[in-house]
Formats: C-alpha cells, structure tokens, sequence
C-alpha cells in the first residue's frame, strides 16, 4: 500500500504540497512558541540587581510566559484545524482514485491504511521541514515580543531538544488524527462510483459533520447566552471560547450555509452569464467552497473577536476609571510640584498619589497556602482623606478612614491575592523597616496594572515625598469652571494637566496599545499561518479542476472567462467566509455588550472597524491573485488535451 | 476467497432482478423482473437502446449496486446482500473490470497499474506473471510506461490484463471499445475472443456497437428494463436490425 501512497505523491504534487505546507507551517508556530516558552521560563535574573529589577524582570517573563501559553494555545488549535480541514480536502478531491481502488479489490481497511500511511508520509516530511522552519520562526517569535515589549531587549531564546519529542508528536500525530475521519468516510466510497463521473455518493453534510457541526453550534449558543450575563473577565473568556467554538461550528456547517448564501448573491451575479456559470460552481462545488471559507471564518473570527473583545475591555476600563475618580482635572507632575496645587485658587480639593520607592512584604492566603512576598511597584503613598473625597472606590474589607498612622491599604490590584485585614505587613522606606497594619482592602478594577498597596503620605520622608512622581485629582470650588482651574494650574508651572475625561481616555488607550501588542503577538504569525491555508485551499481546489476548465473551453468559453468565471467564484467564497467570520465574532462581541451594559449602563463595543477593513482587502487580494495564477496555470494546455488525457 | 464455478453452474446469474432509481415521482424502474445467466467459458453481449437498464444490470450482476427485489448469484454463491468485506474479496479473485474510459491510475507504469489487484490482495506479485499477462495482450515492451505515454487502444489492453491477472470467474466489461478507434477496439475484441476460446473466460459485457456484439458468443437485448430478444451465435448485421427495430419501437 505504501508504494501506491508514493506514487499518487507524484501525481497530485500539489494537493500533497499543500497538505505538507499545512503541517510545516503549524509544527514551526507551535514549536517556535514553545521554545520561546521554554527560554523565557528558563532565563537567568542576572545579578546585582535591585529588588525592584528583579520583580519587574520576573513580572515580564510571567507576562510573557501568560501571553505565551495562550499563543501556544491558539497555534496548537489553528494547526488542528487547518492540517485537518486540509487533509480533508485533498481526501475528497480523490474520491474516484479511491473508488477504483475499492473495485480492484481494495478492503476499506485497506484504504484507510493507505491513507493513513500517506497520512503519516506527508506528517513526517512536514514535521522535518516544520522543525527547520521553526527555528528562524523562534527567532522572528522572540523578536517580536521584545520589540512590543514583552521580554527584556537582552533575551535570546534557546534550543531545546526536548522539540525533537514534541514536534513530531504534534505534526504526526495532528495529520494522523486529521486524516482518521476523512480516511473513515472515504473507505465508505462505492466501488460503483469509479464508473461514474461524478461520484452520486459524495455526501458533504456526513453523519459526524452534522454531529460536530451542530453540537459546536449549540455550544456556542450556549456560551453566548452565557456571556449576556456573565462579569467582565468571564465575558473576555467566553468571547475566546466562542471565536473558536464558533469557528469551527460555521466550518462544520459551511457546507449548507456557502450555497445558500451562494443563492442570495445569485440574485447579484446571475445578470452576467460568466456570473451565473460562477454561481452554479458554488452551488456544486460546496466542499471545495466550504474548504476555502474554513481559513477565513478562523482567521476572520479569532482577529476581530479577539481585537474587539479586548478593545472593549479597554473601553470599560477607562469608562470605569473615570466613575471612580470623584474630580474634574488630573495633574501629573513631581511630588514637590504637587504640594503646590492645593494653594491655586479655584482648587477645592486636591488628592496627590506618590508612587513611591518602597517595598512591601505582605503574607499571601491563596487556597489554602500562605506566603510571604515583597512587592516593589505599585506602591502609591495618600493622604486619605483627600483620597476619599476624590474616589468612588469602595474597600470590601475594612475602612479607608483608618488609613493613617503605621497602616497600610491593599490596592485594587493585590485584590484577588487573599492579603487578610488585620494582619502585619513590613515597608521598606529608605532602607528603614516598619512594621504596618493592613486597615482595608480595595475592591479590584478592570485595569491590568492597577495600585497594590496604599500607605499614608506621612510615613514618606519628605525629600522622598518631593522627589516621587506624583498624580493628583482635583475638584474645584463650586462655581469655578475646570477650565479656569486648569489654565491657573498650567501658568503656575505645575505638571501636565487634564480633564478626568482626558486623562481616562489616555489610559484605555494606552492599556488598548497593550492589548494590540499581546494580539500581534497571539495572531500575528497564526495569521499568516490562516492565509497560507487559504492559498493553499484556493491552489489545491484550482489545480485539481483541469477537467472542469478543459470542458467550460470547449464549450465555448475563451481562457480569459474562464480565469474569470473562477475569480468570481472566489470572491463569492472570500465574501461568505468574511461574513460567517464576522457573525462569530458579533456573538463574542454581544457577550461585551451585555456586560458594559450592565457594569456602566453603556454600550461599550469596540469594534475594529479598521482591521476589518484591512483584513477584508487583503483576503481579497490574496483568494483574487491565487485564484488567478492557479486557474490560468490549470488552463495553460490546450483544452483538448486535458479532456483526452483520462486515464 | 476464491470461487471456482461447478461444472453447470453459470459464473454469473440474476433471478428476477428489479432495480429502481430515484424516490417518489422521479422513480425510474431500472431492471425489472430479469432473470438469465452469464454461462462459463462463454461471451455474453448486453444490448439495448440508451436507459434500457444495461449498465445497471452489469452493475448489479457485479455486486456493485444493490438490488431492490430477486437475487443475484457468482459462480453459485448468492450475493444479494452479501456484505461488503465478501464482495471487496470477491472483487479480488473472482470478478475483474474493464471499463469504457480505461480508470487506470496515472501514476503507475503498465506494470505496476497491473500489479495492483494483486498487491490490495495481499499476495505475493510475481514480475514473471505480470509480464506474462502483458506480453499476452501485446504490450511485453510497454512494461515502464504510464498510461499517458500509451495510445488509447494499449491502455485499454494494460486494462484487460489488470483485470486478468487475478485470473477473475469472470470478467465484466463495461464498453470496452467505446473510447476507441476501430483498430484498436478490432484487437481489443479479439483479445478477448481469444481469452474465452483458449482460456475458457467468461465474459459479460456491455455494448452500443453491434460490430463489437458480433463477437460474443450470445446477445441479450433489453428494453425498458426487461430482457426482450436474445441472439446465439450474432452477426453484426442481425444485431444491427434487431436493435433498430427496439429503437424505433413505439414508447
């Protein structure tokens, strides 16, 4: 069997390049991803740094490593999928090879052995190609997290030979697992269908698609309905779980939504006649079209949901800052400027934050274990009465008014980490140790980095005091307008100054370019990955159609209508996938809707708009420009040709 | 598993066959009611204008399409609702096909396309037998070529020996000299001529061309699905009228 399997190699060259591109490009991003990880998890804290050094470097590679499993995550699912959907795809378009078979004599087992082995051929070649790959992959994976930020600029991922387990487990075993139910469905091919030009049993809608396909629908539903009334984060979690989920639910289903888009947009193409002949392409064509979509809809959901869901989240941060914050101006400057602010005239209170360079050690109760750590950044130092006149925050422990004296507040964002009210933590204040009571606990925000620890402003020494960045919230006299405020403060000289608005806004946009550097990172390499698939389905699906040209041709169609006709067509299949891609991610989206509507009684939707645009021309360019070299390289032969050479 | 046929017992027999196509309005009868037998070591021609059901009828007599009423037998076993891994090893030993457009696999020389009954059998492929058979139907020095480096009529013969060379009860033949030029499809036949008189092959085959009928040993004619006129013996001519008179028979 394993000889029929290398020849057929030769014959279907490009189905199988790209069932081998498939798995290549996926082993290199999964395993690029994972040497990064390992590199990241692995890398030395150099020595001789400060305290504050090492939190922050360790705090970066636990971003990264975060950032990081989620990216392996989604490489994983993307090779799944695509090395799937491709093998899939190259199984069908042999359907009448596999049908003489069966009549010459081949058991079904057989075919699923002869499957399975090219299966494991192909596995093999993209997994040795895959692990090169990855290697200049790792390299481009690294660079683009320490350029947006993520890693320290000195980092170096490293070799790992544990990949050499791993990649092929994952390449082989994905196309093995990939190929197994194409294999399965195959081997039930009719031997009559060999006699037959078009195969009566090519079934698209099987048993198990419509199983797969139905229940990954439900569960999407279910999520999404969930989702209407889920908090924020579990709203994030669920809009990840529906832009996959849904994903492959309109995938499994494409097969009955493509044609019956396909007759909507019929109404528009029917009036030309290459327009028509395009349309009953897609309509008969339906796995070859639902092959093409399934790329898309991924690439389309994953990016827009993903970017969405997150800018949302960023939008009710900054929403949600701008409710806490009980004031009219924001002023950053030095601690020594913001001692000046309260004597501007028209001020009537003035809250000023220090961050502070202190540290703080603090016992941790998280599920059932406690421990001790020091914690260096986000240490804001207040006075508190002021900074519960200028703050909506409410504490779910203690009270805010106990905050002075030798106490400490914990912070919105040490909120999840069980630190108890009542016990004793230790401050750090210029190399002095004071021991300090925790009097209250904030309730945490939607903000990633929010404060950790609030001490009162007295326990600073004032050249400490003067030195420390500082933020102040200002709320004006009754009658004094903010903008008067504002140009007083700014002639005195003091800081910059913004409306709360402003300075709100400012933070969910700098939290957004955050956001869209964890997104290039998760998505930018699996997106490219996503449109080599695409290609790949247009090429597979193009060069296997020579007959179905030949014939339009001698039927009267020149060359050109033909490229034509074809490029048409896959417009019409880049236009199904944006959509169906686009509806899953409107369901994670609604989940955000819901959840803004209920945290801050407003529809807070980020929706990107500009990617989509970007995203839609740039599917277009690349279907129109496969579609075109493919049918024109499928056309090249004289027609005759092509329909005599049936062998 | 191999079946050789007993002494009196046809290679192939259908009793009583019917075959519908299609569901509710669009139904077509396809077969309806045949009976008759393919007789061993003998050439048995299907005739019958275009949806008389000939196609169907070589179709079922080779377990490739399901009945809905009758049996069907092989060299004496009934097949009718034998399951599949019985007529996957049927297809193995006892039946072999040729078919109008050859259905050889492009990527494979002569030789191996040859090969490959034997190889999906499992058995031990002898390169002395495989260049036998091909020496047989006149291709011994076509061992290395594709199918695309050969005419029509040679891939039509690297077809017959493909089918013959599990030595099958019998061979089924779906217009064999349809693609083919009158030369060729003249070598072709007696190809097969000289396989059922040396060899005692029996042969069931289907045909428009009554010069390509005048061969067999005997000629059924169906219409409509039923088994109307049979020849013994048939000349190109007597199969010519017989057929013009069913083609022009009132609907």
């Amino acid at each position: 069997m394993l000889t029929v399997s290398l020849h057929t190699f030769r014959e279907h060259r490009r189905l199988f390049a790209g069932a081998v591109t498939a798995v290549a490009l996926g082993v290199a991003l999964v395993q690029a991803s994972l040497l990064v990880m390992i590199s990241a998890d692995r890398a030395p804290l150099p020595p001789g740094l400060t305290g504050r050094a090492r939190e922050e470097l360790r705090e970066d590679y636990a971003g990264a490593a975060t950032v990081l499993g989620m990216t392996l995550m989604l490489a994983t699912f993307l090779t799944i999928f695509i090395v799937s959907s491709t093998f899939a795809f190259t199984v069908a378009q042999r359907r009448r090879e596999l049908a003489l078979l069966r009549l010459l004599g081949g058991g079904r087992a057989g075919l699923v052995a002869l499957l399975l082995g090219e299966a494991l051929l192909l596995g093999t070649v993209g997994t040795a190609i895959g692990i090169i790959v990855g290697i200049p992959a790792m390299w481009l994976q690294a660079l683009l997290m320490i350029r947006l930020g993520f890693l320290p600029d000195g980092f170096s991922p490293g070799w790992d030979a544990g990949v050499l387990f791993v990649s092929p487990c994952i390449g082989i075993g994905v196309s093995l697992v990939g190929v197994l139910a194409a294999a399965r469905r195959a081997a039930k091919v009719r031997p009559l269908d060999a006699m037959r030009d078009v195969g009566a049993a090519a079934r698209v809608m099987t048993p198990a698609r419509w199983l797969s396909g139905v229940s990954c629908l439900a569960l999407t539903i279910w999520m999404v309905t969930l989702a209407q009334s889920a908090d924020l984060l579990g709203a994030l979690l669920l809009g990840i779980g529906i832009c996959i989920m849904g994903s492959v639910a309109l995938s499994a289903l494409s097969p009955l939504v493509v044609p019956l888009t396909g007759r909507a947009l019929g109404l528009l193409l029917r009036r030309t006649t290459l327009g028509e002949l395009a349309q009953a392409e897609l309509r008969d064509g339906v796995r070859r079209s639902a092959s093409t979509a399934a790329p898309l809809i991924v690439l389309v959901a994953l990016l827009v949901g993903l970017t969405g869901t997150l800018g949302s989240l960023a939008l009710m941060a900054g929403e949600e800052q701008r409710r806490l914050v009980n004031g009219h101006l924001v002023v950053t400057s030095t601690g020594a400027d913001a001692e000046r602010i309260a004597s501007v005239p028209g001020v009537a209170v003035a809250s000023t934050e220090l961050s502070v360079e202190i540290s703080v050690r603090a016992r941790h109760h998280r599920q059932g274990r406690s421990s001790g750590r020091t914690h260096y950044g986000g240490i804001i130092a207040v006075d508190a009465t002021a900074y519960r006149r200028t703050h909506h925050l409410q504490p779910h422990a203690g009270s805010l008014r106990r905050l002075h004296g030798r106490t400490i507040a914990v912070g919105p964002g040490l909120a999840a980490e069980g630190i108890r009210v009542g016990s004793t933590a230790t401050a750090a204040i210029d190399g002095r140790k004071v021991r300090v009571k925790v009097v209250a606990a904030l309730a945490p925000t939607l903000e990633n980095y929010s404060e950790r620890f609030l001490i009162p402003r007295d326990l600073i020494p004032p050249d400490a005091r003067a030195a420390a960045p500082a933020r102040t919230v200002v709320r004006t006299a009754p009658g004094v307008a903010p903008s008067t405020v504002a140009s007083a403060l700014r002639k005195a000289g003091i800081g910059e100054v913004e409306t709360v608005a402003q300075w709100a806004d400012g933070r969910a946009a700098a939290q957004q370019r955050m956001n869209i550097g964890i997104l290039a990172v998760l998505m930018g390499m699996a997106g490219g990955y996503a449109a080599v698939a695409v290609v790949n389905a247009v090429v597979i699906a193009g060069s296997e159609r020579r007959t179905e040209f030949a014939a339009a041709r001698v039927a009267g169609l020149t060359r050109g209508q033909v490229v034509r006709a074809a490029l048409i067509e896959s417009w019409a299949v880049t236009a199904i996938g944006l959509a169906l891609g686009c509806t899953v991610a409107a369901g994670a989206l609604s989940g955000m809707l819901a959840a803004s509507l209920r945290a801050v009684d407003r529809p807070l939707v980020a929706v990107p708009w500009t990617l989509l645009a970007a995203i839609t021309l740039a599917s277009f360019a690349v279907t129109s420009l496969a579609s075109v070299w493919t049918t024109r390289a499928a056309t090249k032969p004289t027609p005759i040709t092509q329909l005599g050479a049936r062998e | 598993m191999s079946i050789t046929p007993m002494a009196g017992v046809p290679a192939s027999e259908l009793r009583a066959v019917v075959r519908d196509h299609g569901g509710g309005n669009a139904r077509v009868r396809a077969l309806d009611g045949v009976s008759m037998a393919f007789p061993v070591g003998s050439w048995t021609a299907v005739m019958g204008p275009s949806g008389s059901g000939k196609s169907t009828l070589l179709h079922c007599a080779a377990g490739l399409d399901r009945v809905d009423g009758g049996q069907v037998y092989l060299a004496g076993q009934d097949i009718t609702w034998a399951p599949d891994h019985v007529l996957t090893g049927l297809r193995r030993r006892t039946m072999g096909f040729v078919f109008q457009s050859f259905n050889l696999i492009g990527s494979l020389t002569a030789e191996q396309n040859v090969a490959l009954p034997l190889k999906l059998a499992g058995l031990r492929v002898s390169r002395a037998d495989v260049r036998a058979v091909l020496a047989s139907v006149g291709l011994g020095d076509r061992l290395r070529h594709r199918p695309r480096e050969l005419s029509g009529g040679q891939q039509q013969r690297v077809a017959i020996a493909r089918a013959m060379v599990t030595r099958p009860a019998v061979l089924f033949a779906d217009e064999p000299t349809g693609a083919l030029d009158s030369a060729s499809a003249r070598t072709v036949l007696a190809l097969l001529r000289r396989m059922v008189d040396q060899d005692g092959q029996t042969v069931a085959m289907v045909t428009h061309d009554p010069a390509a009928a005048a061969h067999a040993d005997a000629v059924v004619f169906l219409s409509d699905g039923r088994l109307v006129d049979r020849l013994d013996r048939p000349t190109a001519r007597d199969v010519a009228e017989r057929l013009a008179l069913l083609e022009a028979a009132p609907c």
